[in-house]
């Protein structure tokens, strides 16, 4: 009787272990691959043929469909330079560097992919809008309020994540470069 | 019992229930291409009609087709089924901005993609087949040429093909609309 209860407990808990590794794993990110560099993290493989297992799944359950490495590369932030997570309740400044690419474009959005509405009713900005200073520099402002210059309008949400999408980049050939490729600084501006 | 005397007479147990816990974590994630009710393909189905451009409309908040697609790019998809027949992307690229193309399987995992970049003299002529149809498409190649098109043998029966085209300046959709119409997608007749 000792062993069946032992038994049937030992299936019960391996299971609902088991379960919640793959739960976990595909809520953070798309399994092994990724490339770092400060606040921005890409996953270059899962968009081509050597996507590992858990990024398969994850793109299974997501319904999304990555951009494909020879397309270009896709970066996301969820914290600004210092490594604290992303408020909405302040402004950030994104500016120079950023990584050669015929078009890139900047998207705010929710951590699971959605678009944030917003009273000025845009939810992104492309290389080709942006206005640049005399010394070809530019800088982004992130925030609810409407700001001058390179505006990225924030909504009404608890939570937001920053996706840097680099269009047709050299750096997808060379992907093992990308950690120290110089990428855009992400520095956190007032709070409301 | 002390606690050690406890834990070691318990090993076995505790061990089988880490196998246990490792099997169904590895099951699980690999089953969940075959389980997701909506992967990519269910999403754009009903969206696509076969062997036919698609655009897709533009996401909205609160009505986006997938996630994390850029608002900055218009979408047209072109499903393909095998079984029926293999399928012909064609058309002219040329102009400013950018068209991607995305070859995807039944599960919407990616097994080519490339750029107008990659288009052969302006022209884009790729054919999606069955390792069976290659077979039988080669057999009427001429010896002494290359064949002018790109064949991709698709890893699954059904899959989708996705064009995605930039809108470089916001509330200029028309001409990324008309990049796409550009590219004509078809059934590929019996040769």
């Amino acid at each position: 009787m000792i062993t069946f209860a032992k038994t049937l407990l030992a299936a019960i808990v391996g299971v609902a272990l088991g379960l919640t590794a793959t739960w976990l794993a595909v809520e953070r990110g798309y399994g092994f691959g990724a490339v770092s560099s400060g606040p921005w993290t890409g996953w270059p493989k899962t968009g081509s043929r050597e996507a590992d297992p858990y990024a398969r799944a994850v793109i299974a359950r997501s319904g999304e469909v990555p951009l494909g490495l020879a397309e270009g590369l896709s970066f996301m932030a969820r914290t600004d330079d210092t490594g604290a997570l992303l408020d909405p309740a302040c402004d950030y400044v994104l500016s120079d560097p950023i990584p050669p690419a015929r078009y890139w474009t900047i998207t705010a959005m929710t951590p699971h992919g959605a678009l944030i509405d917003n009273a000025a009713g845009h939810f992104g900005l492309t290389s080709a809008e942006i206005v640049r200073d005399m010394r070809g520099k530019f800088e982004i402002t992130v925030s609810r309020q409407a700001r001058a210059g390179n505006w990225l309008p924030l909504g009404d949400t608890s939570e937001f994540v920053l996706v840097l999408r680099l269009y047709d980049t050299p750096l997808s050939s060379a992907s093992s470069s990308i950690g120290i490729t110089p990428m855009p600084q992400l520095k956190r501006g007032r709070c409301a | 019992m002390s606690l050690r005397e406890t834990f070691i007479s318990n090993l076995p147990w505790i061990a089988g229930t880490a196998i246990i816990a490792g099997i169904t974590h590895i099951t699980s994630i690999m089953a969940m291409p075959y389980l997701a009710p909506k992967d990519a393909f269910a999403r754009l189905e009903p969206a696509a009609p076969l062997d036919k451009m698609a655009v897709l409309p533009q996401g909205v908040p609160g009505q986006t087709l997938m996630p994390f697609e850029d608002p900055a790019l218009v979408v047209g998809v072109c499903r393909y089924d095998l079984n029926v027949a293999p399928l012909r992307l064609r058309g002219a690229l040329g102009g400013d901005g950018l068209l991607l193309f995305s070859f995807h399987n039944r599960f919407g995992t990616t097994f080519y993609s490339m750029t107008d970049k990659g288009a052969l003299r302006g022209r884009l002529d790729v054919l999606v087949l069955t390792p069976e149809q290659l077979e039988a498409v080669e057999a009427f190649d001429p010896e002494d040429e290359l064949p002018q098109e790109l064949r991709l043998v698709g890893p699954t029966k059904e899959g989708f093909v996705l064009i995605r085209s930039i809108s470089p300046e916001r509330g200029n959709l028309a001409e990324a609309k008309a990049r796409i119409a550009q590219v004509g997608c078809e059934a590929e007749g019996n040769r």
